[in-house]
């Protein structure tokens, strides 16, 4: 068994790991002094900049396949990708890249929605969560009437990532309600892909991360009925795709800010003396370092495993939900950790601990909570659908 | 045109550097190593000169241990064509004058001893003492424009603008010459993704002592005329002395700046 990278994958690595250093890293004290301002921390044209600066050189669409102009990277080097993105807390993404649904789309709508949003020119939104329908996604309201040619799509959404800025949307609404009364949901919902001049309005939620996901409200909507994504009736499946898409890539990005807090902890404890010694000598502050770095190896072997079995073509959803839930927990205690070995000076604005404190939080929520991971692999497992024994069998 | 650019390996100042207790050398195992930044900028420039002329070659050289194939690697990555890297246990702790004995013979060698135009970085950012480029120079009988913050290619001509404290002087020399650049002249660019992958492709050819027809009693630690007597760690950071405005917090001040010949 080798573990080690290939000679491609280091090189990459490498190149992400400088412009992290050199592009991004250099903005953290203005993000930080914006964001205490209650301003945007990283401005659109400033990511745009950088954005540009890394298409240049062919950083553009990680995941996205090369005949759509992307790089086409394995989910190995994505993840290894996001690690390095993930040890600057400045909100900086590769441009380039799509929704993995938009990639289903008729020929006609990915040269209108798919190709510009690669581009960059459209942005995208998915919109399946409502206030009544987290988690259990198989309880949306949202409906849609068929008006002759025409659906009319009536109802809200809640915790839209991208939301505000979007200017279409990929919303799921029941349009078969008996279908969906009796449980069928590989029947009745469908995906519309809708602009926001059809009417669709959005309301920023202000969360306590940097994380700012919009309500969306559709009130009588009107879309043609060519505006269907994939088939209709088969949306329930394309959601289910999307989000199970890329799980791995949450904590591989939490992973980063981990081994980014734990330098900087360490740094902090052999400078930082207490009754004549650096705490650095302290058993209580080494122990605290010594389980973070080893969670973060554990982690790290989670998301690499989960990544690997997406190439492999696997079925990885149990290694990706493990990778997800792992992430979630293990994150939210180191940043707890390194934010405690910091004292006083962790819990200020002049450091950026607090607010990895408050971003990690979400990574136990969003896209799968850990109690919904924990139920998807118990109930995986129970069922006899997977090992214990993992992939190695 | 084809171009050498001259450049090395060296510890990543962005970690802890040290020295080996053994021989007093830089310790090459405890920190990664890197391209030199200094070096990127003769890298960046030559690969301008040989684009904006549309033809020519740019060789990246180094002299250094196995692990120095990453800096050449990175230059290749970034454009270069073909890299050359001079390794023999025998040139461990070589100092400036045996080096650039090494590279001067290694030009000679790249070029068939017609060298047109060699380029460097201002310094290593390790060792810092900028003298390799004009010892270089004299070896192989070049003109030597030194610290170029600007740099032109003519018709058998270079010419540089060097800037100093007071002014800036505009240098020519005749071609073939060496020229060492600063981080003033260029803003080096990265890799691209395409650069990375065909830099696997490029050659790179590997060349001993001998193959550059020189002696291992010429270089190394034992033919070196500078060594290395002591070296200790940096001291920790003194604490900063605070003065405490109680009325002549001022005068204060201007005490403490006179004290310390900023006044």
């Amino acid at each position: 068994m080798d573990l080690s990278l290939t000679d491609d994958e280091r090189d990459i690595r490498q190149w992400v790991r400088t412009f992290v250093e050199k592009e991004v890293m250099p903005l953290e004290q203005d993000v930080l002094a914006r964001e205490r301002r209650h301003e945007r921390g990283l401005p659109p044209e400033e990511l745009k900049r950088l954005q540009d600066t890394a298409r240049e050189a062919g950083f553009f669409g990680v995941l996205t396949p090369e005949e759509y102009g992307g790089m086409g990277l394995s989910a190995v080097m994505a993840a290894l990708v996001e690690v390095e993105l993930g040890r600057s807390f400045v909100p900086f993404r590769f441009a380039g890249d799509a929704d993995n649904i938009l990639f289903h789309a008729n020929e006609a709508q990915q040269e209108e929605y798919l190709r510009p949003t690669i581009e960059g020119t459209r942005k995208s939104c998915f919109a399946i969560t409502e206030p009544g329908a987290g988690s259990d996604a198989r309880a949306i309201r949202t409906s849609a009437r068929r008006e002759g040619d025409e659906w009319v799509i009536n109802g809200e959404k809640t915790f839209i990532t991208g939301g505000v800025e979007a200017d279409f949307v990929m919303v799921f609404a029941v349009t078969d309600p008996e279908a969906h009364k009796e449980g069928r949901t590989g029947e009745s919902v469908t995906c519309f892909l809708v602009d926001r001049d059809r009417g669709w309005t959005s309301q920023q939620i202000d969360t306590m991360g940097e994380w700012g996901p919009a309500a969306l409200v559709f009130d009588d909507v009107r879309v043609p009925h060519s505006a269907i994504l994939g088939e209709e009736g088969k949306g329930f499946a394309l959601a289910m795709q999307w989000i199970g898409k890329g799980r791995y890539l949450l904590p591989a990005r939490a992973l980063g800010g981990c081994e980014r807090m734990v330098e900087m902890a360490m740094e902090w404890a052999r400078n930082r003396v207490t009754f004549g010694k650096p705490i650095a000598e302290r058993q209580a502050i080494q122990w605290m370092i010594a389980d973070s770095a080893t969670e973060i190896e554990a982690l790290r072997w989670l998301v690499l495993s989960a990544a690997w079995q997406v190439d492999e073509g696997r079925d990885s959803r149990q290694a990706q939900s493990m990778a997800k839930l792992f992430g979630g927990v293990k994150c939210n205690e180191i940043v707890d950790r390194m934010l405690q070995v910091h004292g006083g000076m962790g819990y200020t604005r002049e450091l950026p601990l607090e607010r990895w404190y408050r971003e990690l939080r979400l990574l136990r929520i969003y896209e799968g909570t850990d109690e919904i991971q924990r139920r998807t692999l118990a109930r995986n497992l129970l069922k006899g659908h997977v090992s214990v024994r993992g992939h190695l069998g | 045109m084809n171009i050498v650019v001259c450049v090395k390996y060296v510890p990543d100042s962005q970690s802890e550097r040290t020295f080996q207790e053994s021989d007093n050398t830089v310790d090459r195992e405890a920190t990664d190593g890197l391209l030199s930044e200094l070096d990127e900028y003769a890298v960046e420039e030559a690969l301008k000169i040989v684009e904006a002329r549309g033809g020519g070659e740019v060789t990246v050289l180094t002299v250094g241990p196995a692990a120095a194939a990453d800096a050449i690697k990175k230059a290749l990555q970034m454009g270069a064509h073909r890299g050359v890297h001079v390794q023999d246990d025998a040139i461990h702790g070589s100092d400036a004058v045996a080096t650039s004995l090494v590279l001067a013979e290694a030009v000679k060698k790249a070029t068939d001893g017609s060298p047109e135009l060699v380029l460097t970085g201002m310094a290593s950012t390790d060792g810092t003492m900028g003298v390799v480029p004009a010892m270089m120079a004299e070896r192989l009988g070049l003109p030597q424009v030194t610290y170029a913050s600007e740099l032109t290619v003519g018709d058998g001509t270079v010419t540089i603008r060097r800037d100093g404290d007071t002014a800036s002087e505009t240098v020519e020399a005749s071609l073939p010459a060496l020229v060492s650049v600063t981080d003033q002249i260029n803003e080096p660019r990265y890799p691209s993704f395409k650069g990375i992958m065909a830099a696997k492709k490029k050659p790179v050819d590997t060349w001993s002592l001998a193959d550059l027809g020189l002696e291992a009693s010429q270089v190394g630690l034992d033919a070196a005329w500078t060594t290395v007597v002591t070296f200790a760690q940096r001291p920790p950071r003194a604490q900063g002395q605070i003065v405490t405005d109680e009325g002549e917090g001022g005068a204060k001040l201007a005490e403490f700046l006179s004290a310390q010949k900023f006044l």
